[in-house]
């Protein structure tokens, strides 16, 4: 990430979430000693549940932002605070700096309309339209003329590949297809951010893999910021550029695929990503040493963001550790032990 | 894990068991402090003439003096008066309209609107029915019964429409709408005759009134479940998108309802005929009028051929409207399909018209009626009694009455007047809570107050015994549909038929076997409660978790265990249904029995319509709607949905 990244403004900026469902949940937030309570303990004392605590995070432009956590960790409904579909209980949040919860009607309408778009886990697709109306739905509501929607709308059912099925109706469409339809209406408006509420989880293993790798696409071309809502680890470590994960309503960690996986905060973490073949997700700077006069000056280069598994390849083949390289300057070096320290886990935890 | 499998099934029946036996018990010890109080002060077994109210005479003075003011009360020349004469003008421009028509446009127009929205074979169905009914030389009551029909069906569509848009989009309108709607889905059709034609006066617009009010319940509950029952997460896709309310209700919400709205206006169309031909009795006039007249003469013959077309149109605007539910093709070839329809059907009507052939000409018809009453006749003679070995139909009838009425009405009134409450209070608690168990015990002194005790009881007798042989045949027919695929489609289009035509129908055949009576009543209730008992006794059958079969035949289960075992305790809600509808069905024909000689309740409802002495019709027709609710209540399982919920 540049400096110059880092200063802009977030698209979202979180600080001290809160949603609580319940009678007079307002009182919540704001009292120190329920706040305290495990949520077993404060829905016994006042019948409120808190699917969001106290969450705070930046989603910086042009970023892929994961939130992942199990079910009813709280992570769809934080999604839907961020548009407020659902209303948060209690603290601040902005979209390039303006205050969402401070807005009327018209205004959260107009965000809603332009500013971020979401796609669901179900599709919510309208049955009674056909893939081109429900793709132009989103503009239709902006109060496009129908010609102009429906020639957008083309567009944007061409590029998420379904061009020839203009025409049908969601029923006559497979999940995966009817879920490029939902990402079509999201996109069909342009907005600045979108957000997906675990899109892919009721795809098949095969089907969802496209979906990602689509999502990766659309990514790499058009560079659209995306927060994406996900239960499976593996996708939230393909697409991340930065994950949240939550358990009970809280964030209790956050950080790049390899900082999650490299050095878990807590025990909860570490069991998460305990199965998660590290050399795909490490890179090779967690098993980089600094480069002593032995070394010798002949190995292979590598990339610093280069994975471990890639760096493995590279060692076996050369026979002889590798360079890391960055812009032809040596930064380190790897070797058999050192990649196999990672892949075995014994190296320390650290980046 | 195993220890609380084998725990639990024998642990749960304990507790259900020991919640009945507490409710008994506190209800016992309410009746072991009320009941002396009550035989201390009024001795006997009727209910006590203390503790009746007699409201012949203020109601025959509010009647007389709405009668007296009727021209003369702004409420009636502003209002009233207004209403009904925009009732009188809307039948009379639709008859118009549908004479001009001539038969053969309105039987082309009725063919190609079949055509466009269910298909050939429904437009061909259509012409088949319409032709029969001019061929029976029923053409100009067919189109008064019709007239009546849109003009009532329109004003339901609308009043239906609007309060379930309303119970829809708001919460506290829907909890306050919901139980009326669902508690005049139950009342039986004849309970809304009398309060119109106090306002109204005998004549079409009590009629049409009367069907509005008995129609648009249906219209409106569908209308807001659809809206409520909306798939949350298009609901919220489409917020997600900015849409204002109004955008998200027209493009999202009523298109997604299309399916309750159409089966919506498939129960109204279906309802309004039953109440257009049951309405024949304050003067609605077309076929229901035929057939009543023709009933209250014994006329089989002319009751069958002024029957035959009632049922001949509810099946083919069931089948028509119900399709339309169902089909779904796009939308611009079809809106040219309807413009070459209508240019069709105007061609038709206008060639009709030039040949001078808009009456149906009577050379086409077939007076049906005599041989009918020939047959009639020869069964009369030769089974109604005297066959050997079985007896015959007049025979089972006395039969049923001595064996199986009589003693049922005399225990009836034999039992003590506080026993019987204590009986519906046990009925309703042991199958609901509290408030349903109060509920129906209220109705029922209700009834007792209102000084019909005795005859309510009559109708009681009535209903018990259908409703006892209704389930016998209905839960045995149901369960053999549920085990063999060949009878359940042998019974398909028979209960079709059946659950489609309109009440009245049934009177007919029941009179032709087995005379008048009280046994003929009961039998048309049977048959009426029939088809809806069998099919809801399959249906739940059917649909038990096919994974809780598989694993009881997995473990060798004979298929009656399988059945008494699996099957019927999964189906439990489903029979309860079946019971809950089979008595709501039952008392709305045991009470227009009352027709055909049934007395009790419904006699008196036909009585107090007939020599215009609207207190004992009233009276009767609020211990109906009593009599409704106590029978509801007694069979409505409750899972209430709690305060919080729904």
């Amino acid at each position: 990430m540049s400096e110059a990244v880092l200063a802009e403004t977030p698209v979202f900026s979180v600080n001290g979430l809160w949603k609580v469902f319940g009678p007079k949940a307002d009182r919540i937030p704001a009292d120190p000693e329920l706040t305290a309570l495990d949520p077993a303990d404060l829905r016994a004392r006042t019948g409120c549940t808190a699917a969001v605590r106290d969450v705070s995070f930046d989603v910086r432009k042009g970023e892929v932002f994961v939130v992942m956590g199990l079910s009813g960790s709280g992570k769809s409904t934080l999604v839907r605070c961020l548009t407020r579909l659902i209303e948060p209980t209690a603290g601040t949040l902005a979209i390039d700096g303006e205050d969402v919860r401070a807005m009327d009607k018209p205004r959260l309408r107009e965000l809603r309309r332009h500013r971020a778009a979401m796609v669901f886990q179900h599709f919510g697709l309208l049955p009674h339209r056909t893939v081109l109306d429900n793709v132009a739905y989103g503009l239709e509501i902006q109060g496009l003329g129908k010609a102009e929607r429906r020639a957008r709308a083309a567009e944007v059912v061409a590029k998420v590949g379904l061009e020839g099925m203009e025409q049908r109706r969601p029923s006559q469409l497979s999940g995966g297809q009817r879920q490029r339809v939902g990402l079509a209406r999201a996109l069909a408006v342009d907005p600045e951010v979108l957000l997906f509420d675990e899109p892919f989880s009721a795809l098949d293993p095969l089907i969802r893999r496209d979906m990602q790798e689509e999502v990766v696409r659309l990514h790499r071309e058009e560079g659209r910021t995306m927060v994406f809502i996900t239960h499976d680890l593996s996708e939230a470590l393909k697409l991340g550029d930065r994950i949240a994960l939550m358990r009970d309503g809280k964030v209790v960690q956050l950080g790049t695929p390899e900082e999650i996986v490299g050095s878990p905060a807590d025990d909860y973490v570490r069991e998460f990503v305990r199965d998660v073949p590290r050399e795909q997700v490490l890179t090779v700077r967690t098993a980089m040493r600094t480069p002593t006069d032995g070394d010798a000056v002949t190995g292979p280069a590598v990339a610093p963001d280069a994975t471990v598994s890639e760096a493995i390849e590279a060692v076996a083949r050369a026979g002889e550790p590798a360079r890391v390289v960055d812009e032809g300057r040596c930064l380190g070096v790897v070797d058999a032990d050192g990649l196999l320290g990672v892949v075995a886990g014994t190296a320390k935890e650290a980046v | 894990m195993a220890a609380i499998t084998v725990f639990s099934p024998r642990t749960l029946p304990a507790v259900l068991k020991h919640r009945a036996v507490h409710k008994l018990g506190l209800l016992a010890l309410a009746a072991a402090v009320l009941v002396p109080l009550a035989n201390a002060r009024w001795t006997g077994g009727a209910w006590p003439d203390a503790l009746t109210v007699d409201l012949t005479k203020p109601l025959t003075e509010a009647s007389t003096w709405i009668v007296d003011n009727r021209d003369t009360h702004p409420l009636f020349l502003y209002f009233f008066g207004h209403v009904s004469n925009a009732i009188v003008l809307a039948v009379r421009a639709v008859y118009l309209v549908l004479l001009a028509a001539g038969w053969a446009g309105v039987t082309a127009l009725g063919a190609l609107v079949a055509w466009r929205v269910a298909g050939l074979r429904l437009a061909l169905g259509t012409v088949a029915a319409f032709l029969t009914c001019g061929w029976l030389g029923m053409w100009v009551p067919t189109m008064q019964t019709l007239a009546l029909m849109v003009v009532a069906v329109a004003a339901s569509v609308v009043v239906g429409a609007l309060l379930g848009l309303a119970g829809g989009l708001s919460d506290r309108l829907n909890r306050a709408l919901r139980p009326v709607l669902d508690t005049m889905q139950v009342l039986p059709a004849y309970a809304y005759l009398l309060p119109v034609v106090l306002v109204f006066g005998m004549g079409v617009p009590a009629a049409v009134l009367a069907t509005v009010v008995y129609a648009a319940p249906p219209m409106a509950r569908l209308t807001a479940l659809g809206l409520r029952g909306a798939d949350k997460e298009v609901l919220e896709a489409v917020r997600s998108l900015g849409a204002t309310a109004r955008q998200g209700l027209l493009t999202a919400r009523i298109p997604l309802a299309r399916k309750e709205l159409l089966l919506g206006l498939n129960q109204t169309i279906m309802m309004a005929l039953s109440m257009a031909v049951i309405a024949s009795v304050i003067g609605a006039g077309g076929l229901g009028d035929r057939v009543y007249q023709a009933l209250a003469s014994v006329d089989v013959g002319a009751a069958l051929a002024a029957g035959i077309p009632i049922v001949l149109l509810a099946v083919v605007l069931d089948r028509v409207t119900g399709a339309a539910g169902n089909g779904s093709t796009s939308a611009e070839p079809r809106r040219t399909g309807w413009l070459y329809a209508l240019v069709a059907a105007l061609a038709i009507a206008v060639a009709g018209r030039l040949m001078g052939r808009l009456d149906w000409p009577d050379a086409w018809t077939v007076r049906i009626a005599e041989p009918v009453n020939r047959a009639v006749d020869w069964m009369t003679a030769h089974l109604y009694s005297g066959v050997p070995v079985i007896g015959g139909t007049a025979d089972w009838a006395a039969h049923f009455t001595t064996w199986v009425l009589n003693p049922l009405r005399d225990g009836l009134t034999w039992l003590p007047w506080w026993s019987v409450l204590l009986l519906v209070a046990a009925l309703a608690w042991l199958i609901g809570t509290w408030q349903t168990a109060l509920t129906a015990v209220l109705v029922m002194a209700a009834i007792g107050v209102l000084g019909v005790w005795t005859p309510a009881l009559d109708t009681l007798s009535q209903v018990l015994a259908a409703v006892a042989v209704t389930l016998v045949i209905g839960f045995a027919t149901g369960i053999a549909a549920a085990r063999s695929d060949r009878l359940e489609r042998a019974l398909r289009p028979v209960l079709d038929v059946f659950q489609t035509m309109p009440q009245f129908v049934y009177l007919i055949p029941v009179v032709a076997l087995f005379g008048v009576g009280r046994a003929p009543a009961v039998a048309a209730a049977v048959v009426y409660a029939l088809p809806a008992v069998v099919r809801i006794t399959t249906q739940g059958l059917r649909q038990v978790d096919a994974a809780a079969m598989e694993s009881s035949s997995s473990l060798g289960a004979t298929s009656w265990q399988q059945l008494r075992q699996v099957q019927l305790p999964l189906a439990r809600p489903a029979l309860l249904l079946a019971v809950n509808q089979g008595v709501v069905l039952v008392l709305a024909v045991v009470i227009i029995g009352g027709l055909v000689g049934g007395g009790a309740l419904g006699y008196d409802v036909v009585f107090g319509l007939a020599q215009g002495d609207l207190a004992t019709g009233l009276v009767a027709g609020a211990a109906i709607v009593c009599l409704g609710l106590m029978l509801d209540r007694v069979t409505q399982p409750t899972e209430r949905r709690t305060k919080k919920g729904a």
